[in-house]
């Protein structure tokens, strides 16, 4: 994707500025550490047998770098890997790509690597779904079913010994992709997720994180419509009736300016952090247009710094939960619901299926209740030596009644 | 230029149609502009590096483009000695695109220069030129300035043209002549002593200067400010250079689809609206810029 220039002017700047330096105090000291630019010496003992990988050279006995980026060491390897670099594929990765060329019984696809990927027909489900071999007819036919510049989105298979990929799209799920638009956002800000579709309900879009950087939105399509083949050029009219709803329509471009937006920063992106822009934007009354500009892109930085410093904050403080864990008998707890929060005390409540049952709280402990359950643990030993074939069912309301004074114990019979 | 799928060009006719572009404009809203001066020193005689008397370096959302004007001293022609001559040159950079390198952008260039050329010189007598030529006459008859105006694409991201004339507004309005003090004591049919001030410098009045409008025709819908996916759908394009009192000085079609002669006159209406925004937002980042320079 082009660079956008942005025009701030000097309040927008000194925010800017601010919001970024906190995000830099908030990552965690390592990995500013391991950053280097050109000419950086990188700091390795001197005993061991270092390998210098790429990125790296000798200079004066010195380990210098020759690239900005990232130091990365495995085992006696060292090297430096930049952020802007191209994608590197591996198997299993979901990606997007769009067919540059039909190859007899293949396509080949450009996805942002080294190399153009292929993808074979014959790892290609055909048209009317059933399993068998491949003809020559089917080979004259490939092009109905995926032309050249179509967006596909397939998985990857494996490596040839030529180092070329291949690539898979036999499921449902893969196939191609139409009615909306593709984006291209620097490949390190796609992590390896366990989903990469994501199927947005309330705004009936389909969002696709390829692992290679791009990036599709668009129109929600029924999973099994994408391998149908194309019915000629007559489905694509310039009718009214044909183009995407005016609604999602506009939460397309929404999305799409958020993943701009946010790849222009440099943040990772994960949906939830895209839906939380795009609500964002909605809710201050930016217009789509405007999300591109000056304004957003310093609200986006500031909320994100923001949004770092409260997870830290949560994290630090959960730790120190002060509570109390209770051993019980595990007959006791019956499979109900285990968790519980008892608003009116602040407390949470928790009640294990192998008889632990964790008490804790916010911002006090609640004595009380602690006690109250360590009276019921004394309470129910007591019972169960005097009577064993009785069970009491230690329930979220059982405990309620144990507050509000009940202090006999109902024995089920 | 990336191929674009047929599921794509719908989507982008669609939201033409619907009044919502792939990043979310409406039909008539252009990008962001961002305008900067002075990108190329001027008289660092010490320094053999390229120097300009007025430079621009502007930026349409991805598109960018610099601007230089270099003025030197020349004679005027015979036909017209009482007028300076004004050049203007357009070339593209292969950081722009791959295909831009060597001679590729030969074709491109040409048709951008003639089309620049078109809407600010004016007719072959130097009547109706954006810029006075009567004002760069030193001598006359003997002396006069050459002014060259080159325009540079260093990214390329659609509406090269409008970029492009607004580069050249730019860059005219931070240009200096510098003053020229003209010996008396000449013959007649000598050349005449001139000594070039570096002191003081004459600024250039750009109110007068128009900037081009390009109207890309997609569908049944017109356009402002395409992006280079948006001009690969487009079935023609209409470019009406206007200046500040609404007048047409210039007309451009481009693209193989007929227009029926209502189009063209309601393009020009739409660009003669769009244009009056558009220099306003122009002269104010010129100010803009200007203010800052001096600061």
């Amino acid at each position: 994707m082009k660079d956008r220039h942005l025009s701030l002017n000097q309040t927008q700047r000194v925010r800017l500025e601010a919001a970024l330096h906190e995000l830099q105090s908030l990552a965690p000291a390592a990995a500013s550490a391991a950053a280097v630019t050109v000419a950086d010496t990188i700091p390795v003992n001197q005993e061991d047998n270092i390998l210098k990988g790429h990125g790296t050279s000798d200079q004066d006995g010195e380990v210098v770098a020759t690239l900005c980026g990232v130091v990365e060491r495995v085992n006696k390897l060292v090297y430096v890997r930049t952020l802007k670099a191209r994608y590197k594929p591996e198997v299993g990765d979901i990606i997007v790509g769009r067919v540059i060329e039909i190859a007899p019984k293949r396509w080949r696809l450009e996805i942002n690597f080294s190399q153009d990927a292929v993808l074979m027909l014959s790892s290609m489900n055909l048209p009317d779904g059933i399993q068998r071999r491949r003809t020559a007819v089917d080979e004259l036919n490939m092009r109905s079913i995926f032309e050249e510049n179509d967006v596909i989105c397939a998985e990857v298979r494996g490596f040839q010994h030529d180092g070329s990929l291949h690539l898979q799209a036999r499921s449902e799920k893969y196939g191609k992709l139409e009615r909306g638009q593709l984006l291209m956002v620097p490949p390190y800000l796609v992590k390896r997720k366990k989903q990469h579709f994501h199927h947005l309900e309330q705004y009936n879009v389909d969002l696709i994180l390829g692992c290679n950087g791009f990036i599709w939105v668009g129109e929600h399509v029924v999973v099994g419509e994408k391998t149908k083949t194309t019915g000629g050029q007559q489905r694509f009219s310039t009718e009214a009736e044909n183009f995407t709803p005016l609604e999602t329509r506009k939460h397309i471009c929404r999305l799409a300016n958020a993943v701009r937006v946010l790849s222009a920063l440099g943040f990772t992106l994960i949906v939830e952090l895209i839906i939380e822009t795009m609500e964002a934007s909605v809710s201050s009354n930016v217009e789509i247009n405007d999300m591109l500009g000056a304004e957003f892109y310093v609200q986006t930085a500031e909320r994100e710094a923001k949004r770092r410093a409260d997870l830290l904050r949560k994290k630090n403080g959960a730790s120190s939960r002060e509570g109390q864990l209770l051993m019980v008998p595990p007959y006791l707890v019956k499979k109900k619901q285990h968790f519980h929060h008892l608003e009116q005390y602040n407390v949470d409540l928790i009640l294990g299926c192998n008889g632990f049952i964790w008490v804790c709280d916010m911002n006090y402990v609640a004595w009380e209740i602690c006690n109250s359950l360590a009276r019921l643990y004394e309470y129910l030993i007591s019972q169960a030596i005097e009577c064993p074939s009785q069970s009491v069912q230690v329930t979220n309301t059982f405990v309620k009644n144990l507050w509000r004074g009940f202090m006999r114990v109902p024995c089920a019979k | 230029m990336v191929g674009l799928s047929e599921g794509e060009k719908h989507f982008i006719h669609g939201g033409i149609a619907q009044d919502i572009r792939t990043d979310g404009r409406r039909r008539l809203q252009f990008r962001a502009l961002s305008v900067q001066t002075g990108v190329i020193p001027q008289a660092d005689w010490w320094l053999l590096v390229l120097q300009a008397n007025g430079s621009a370096h502007v930026r349409l959302g991805a598109t960018e483009i610099i601007a230089s004007v270099k003025a030197e001293l020349g004679k005027p022609s015979i036909l017209h000695p009482d007028k300076g001559k004004v050049s203007i040159f357009v070339d593209c950079s292969p950081t722009a695109e791959p295909m831009f390198e060597g001679r590729g952008s030969e074709e491109l260039s040409a048709e951008l220069s003639v089309a620049l050329q078109r809407c600010l010189l004016g007719g072959k007598s130097g009547a109706g030129a954006a810029i006075d030529l009567s004002s760069l006459i030193v001598v006359e008859g003997k002396v006069c300035w050459d002014l060259y105006i080159d325009g540079l694409v260093v990214s390329s991201d659609g509406n090269l043209l409008d970029a492009l004339s607004a580069a050249i507004k730019v860059a005219l309005s931070d240009t200096g002549i510098p003053k020229v003090n003209v010996s008396l004591s000449a013959a007649s049919d000598e050349e005449p002593e001139v000594d070039v001030s570096d002191e003081e410098f004459l600024q250039f009045d750009t109110s007068s200067v128009p900037v081009i409008i390009t109207l890309t025709k997609v569908g049944r819908h017109y356009i402002v400010d395409a992006t280079s996916e948006e001009e690969s759908q487009m079935s023609s394009a209409v470019s009406v250079s206007v200046n500040r009192h609404g007048q047409i000085c210039g007309l451009t079609k481009r693209g193989g689809a007929g227009l029926d002669p209502s189009v063209i006159l309601d393009m020009i209406s739409v660009a003669k609206h769009v244009s009056q925004q558009f220099i306003s937002l122009l002269d104010s980042e010129i100010a803009a810029a200007e203010a800052e320079a001096e600061e």
